[in-house]
């Protein structure tokens, strides 16, 4: 295949998946959440320091600072925003069609790398409009300097947010990667690639810190003299005095220029590697795939093997009036097997696990380590409430049914919570045992939160990957982390000392409300 | 049991028209709704399963509005959608179990039912298989199985039998047949046999409108003396087709038979025919478009 065809295929398998996502309803969310980032830098609620020490927010400061921005949050939110493009192709079939195409895998997985990092720079092109605006409404130095901004948007972020694009794609093509446990590796990674990038620097920093913050380090002892001084991105408040220098951005000398392009040819490098794993849509290549295929054929043998059938003589049995007797348990009963279906002896190995560890630990392991543990093991479970009716297309079946929604969407809820009891059962048994009344009444809350959370998210995003994203960050900075707002179990004292069940179970009610009106909407077509 | 179809219009983004002034009434029987593809056969289909909601006009099932009151149709609707899915960990006995729980079907009564349907969409064998190994007409039986489950008073069956084998399809044809005794059935295709096997009555739709609303026999009649049958060689075929309203074609050693939906013979050779439910459809259709069923100047 000739150099021009190749390069012709991918451009166009960029266009089209860009043009396909950025013409969904979603893809203005997108936007508004990143112009809302923007403001988050432009009110001053995240801000660059060292020490005490900022920059006048000439076009160099709040680029990179905007850039750093980028590669911190961006980083693992845009992962989780592009990764569906491999995914997408599955589901509606297109993917069957590039198949038996003379695409090859490589020139697949890199037009869908760019087709991502195209998305990325959607948001970064926002950002850099608003880096402008910041400066010029800032007005503490009103010259604006387009290369000066430009310079960390492409160097600093775009090797990173490449890296994150083609990271997506090679979560999408790994078997095993694909689903919410690919999502929470990420997260992992993410939070690996932070402290390491600080601490090493050099070629082990695609977020840029080290590489900033030893810049910044020489300015601030150049301006105002030697001194301790911590590299600080986000809110902060000072006890000492604010002290203000003038930083002309980084000089991007052949050295620099080459640590970031290593990212870069790492991104090639991540987007070439996923066409080894990528099963190009063959079912046969994948455990799951195999087996629906080995099923399929089974069938198809059947099938051909009873060339003819008589017609069986069947009478369908009137269904009397007595027995259209709705029971609220009987849908119970099935939307709890629906979210238990499938499950392997080491899922209910595990939650029996964390159960007993609860029985058994002292009391605080139980609330700071064991029960948020515990309510992350179902994790996977809760994030099909709500959305598994668009994931597998039986809206039409279950939505012509009569009240859908007094009836099968309260037992979705329910078949969630009882979820959410029956894996932190351990922990109200001890908070009971033990009189820690307080702590139980935070228990309920958590187990009606998390559940509804679910619910509401996958409403309204009709996918799974948002509550599992959200999830994951809230139960790593709260339960985990112990920061008492984003507390929803009860783990901090502080958090429960503040009331923060109390909000929570106001957030519950919120969110309850929040479904109602999804499925409402969803209802009235 | 009565469904009135009233003045129901739906209008999509960019003003589009889906469905325009759709009037009909309805009584017990099977109604075969004929149309090409994107004529608002789904449209008209979605309103009547209550999924979606007219723009204009109203539907009434006895007397009841269902846009104000879709419960009292649901308690008694089965719905087959033209494009569903299923869960692919649950197997047919245990996604039946489920949608009969959501139907507000008694878990005893709604067991035996399983287990008829399983035996008439022939599922009886696969019934312990996982979803998502089932073949495209495998699926399709449990669809036709889950809109049988609460013996609809009302079954709105979208394009059935799609995925079927000739097999199959003959055995729902027949299933929709004697279904029909006792209840409203809408069966939506653009295969006209199945309608011509299963329908008690016919409407033929196209961009959205209702063009004609007939028993078959009446529709028959309306082409009677107007379908030939015309030999001709197979290089005249081409400049035939531009010239007349021909609904098939086979070749024979003598050359192409045609069959020709037209006023007047297309040739002094050609021959009247009995025309079938195809030519009546095609007439229609074409009385529609404005095309004239005799030569073209």
């Amino acid at each position: 295949m000739n150099a021009r065809r190749s390069v012709r295929m991918v451009g166009h398998l960029m266009r089209a998946d860009f043009l396909e996502r950025v013409r969904r309803y979603s893809f203005l969310v997108t936007l508004a959440a990143t112009v809302w980032l923007g403001y988050l830098v432009g009110a001053g609620k995240i801000e660059l320091w060292i020490g005490s020490v900022r920059g006048a927010y000439n076009s160099a400061w709040i680029a990179t600072t905007m850039a750093l921005v980028i590669n911190t949050f961006l980083s693992l939110a845009g992962f989780y925003i592009v990764k569906s493009s491999v995914d997408r192709d599955r589901q509606t079939g297109v993917g069957e069609i590039l198949a038996t195409t003379p695409m090859s895998r490589p020139l697949y997985t890199l037009g869908k790398s760019l087709s991502n990092l195209a998305v990325l720079g959607g948001m970064l092109a926002v950002l850099y409009v608003a880096a402008i605006a910041i400066q010029l409404v800032a007005g503490e130095d009103r010259r604006v300097d387009l290369l000066q901004l430009a310079l960390p948007f492409l160097l600093l972020s775009l090797p990173m947010l490449a890296l994150t694009a083609a990271a997506a794609v090679l979560f999408e093509t790994v078997p095993g990667l694909r689903g919410g446990f690919g999502n929470v590796v990420w997260f992992v990674v993410w939070s690996a690639l932070i402290p390491i990038g600080i601490q090493l620097g050099g070629l082990l920093d695609p977020l840029g810190i080290n590489l900033v913050n030893r810049n910044l380090e020489i300015a601030a002892t150049a301006a105002f003299g030697p001194a301790k001084r911590g590299f600080v991105l986000g809110g902060i408040e000072h006890t000492e005095p604010i002290q203000i220098m003038r930083w002309g951005g980084l000089d991007w000398t052949p050295d620099l220029l080459l640590t970031r392009l290593v990212w870069v040819l790492a991104a090639a490098g991540v987007a070439l590697a996923a066409a080894v794993f990528f099963d190009r849509f063959d079912p046969a290549r994948s455990r799951r795939g195999a087996r629906v295929a080995r099923q399929r054929t089974t069938g198809a043998t059947e099938e051909v093997t009873s060339t003819f059938v008589p017609m069986p003589a069947v009478h369908l049995t009137p269904l009397p009036a007595a027995s259209r007797r709705f029971r609220f348990l009987d849908v119970l009963r099935a939307e709890l097997r629906l979210l238990l279906q499938g499950l392997r002896w080491w899922w209910w190995a595990g939650a029996a696990g964390f159960v007993i560890a609860t029985l058994a630990a002292p009391l605080d392991v139980v609330q700071k380590v064991i029960l948020p543990l515990a309510w992350m093991w179902p994790m996977f479970l809760w994030s099909s409430l709500g959305a598994r009716e668009i994931r597998w297309n039986t809206t039409a079946l279950l939505f012509s049914a009569a009240r859908p929604l007094g009836r099968q969407l309260p037992a979705t809820w329910l078949a969630g919570v009882a979820l959410a009891v029956l894996t932190g059962s351990g922990a109200a048994l001890r908070f009971v045992a033990t009189g820690h009344w307080n702590s139980l009444g935070a228990w309920v809350v958590g187990a009606l939160f998390i559940p509804t959370l679910a619910l509401a998210l996958g409403l309204w995003s009709g996918s799974s990957k948002l509550f599992e994203v959200i999830y994951l960050v809230l139960w790593y900075i709260g339960p985990m982390n112990q920061v008492p707002t984003m507390d929803y179990t009860g783990a901090t004292p502080t958090g429960l000392a503040q009331g923060m069940p109390l909000v929570y179970l106001g957030v519950t009610a919120l969110l309850l409300g929040t479904s109602i009106a999804g499925r409402r909407q969803q209802l009235a077509g | 049991m009565h469904l009135s179809i009233e003045h129901v219009g739906k209008r999509y983004r960019g003003d589009f028209w889906g469905l325009r002034d759709f009037t009909l009434e309805l009584g017990p029987g099977v109604l075969g709704l004929l149309g090409p593809n994107g004529a608002g056969k789904s449209t008209l289909m979605r309103i009547l399963a209550t999924i979606t909601r007219a723009t204009e006009g109203r539907v009434l099932w006895n007397g009841e509005d269902i846009a104000r009151t879709p419960d009292g149709l649901r308690e008694v609707l089965g719905y087959l959608p033209q494009d569903f899915g299923v869960y692919p960990n649950l197997n047919a006995v245990e996604f039946l179990e489920y949608i009969a729980a959501v139907k507000g079907i008694e878990a005893r009564a709604a067991r035996r039912r399983i287990d008829e349907l399983l035996v008439l969409v022939n599922l009886t064998e696969a019934r312990k298989r996982p979803l998502g190994g089932y073949s495209g007409g495998m699926r399709q039986r449990i669809g036709i199985a889950q809109a049988l489950l609460n013996d609809p008073q009302l079954l709105i069956v979208d394009e059935p039998t799609v995925g079927l084998d000739p097999e199959e399809r003959v055995r729902f044809r027949n299933l929709l047949s004697d279904l029909g005794g006792e209840r409203i059935v809408l069966l939506s295709t653009h295969i006209v046999s199945d309608v011509e096997a299963t329908a008690t009555d016919i409407a033929v739709v196209n961009q959205g409108r209702l063009l004609a609303h007939a028993e078959p026999e009446e529709l028959l009649r309306g082409v009677e003396g107007r379908v030939w049958e015309w030999v001709l060689p197979s290089a005249d075929l081409p400049e035939a087709r531009e010239r007349w309203k021909i609904s098939s074609t086979f070749r024979r050693a003598d050359g192409v038979h045609a069959r020709v939906v037209s006023a007047v013979p297309p040739s002094p050779e050609a021959e009247p025919v009995a025309p079938t439910l195809e030519d009546a459809y095609l007439s229609v259709l074409a009385g529609h478009r404005g095309e004239r069923l005799e030569k073209v100047a």
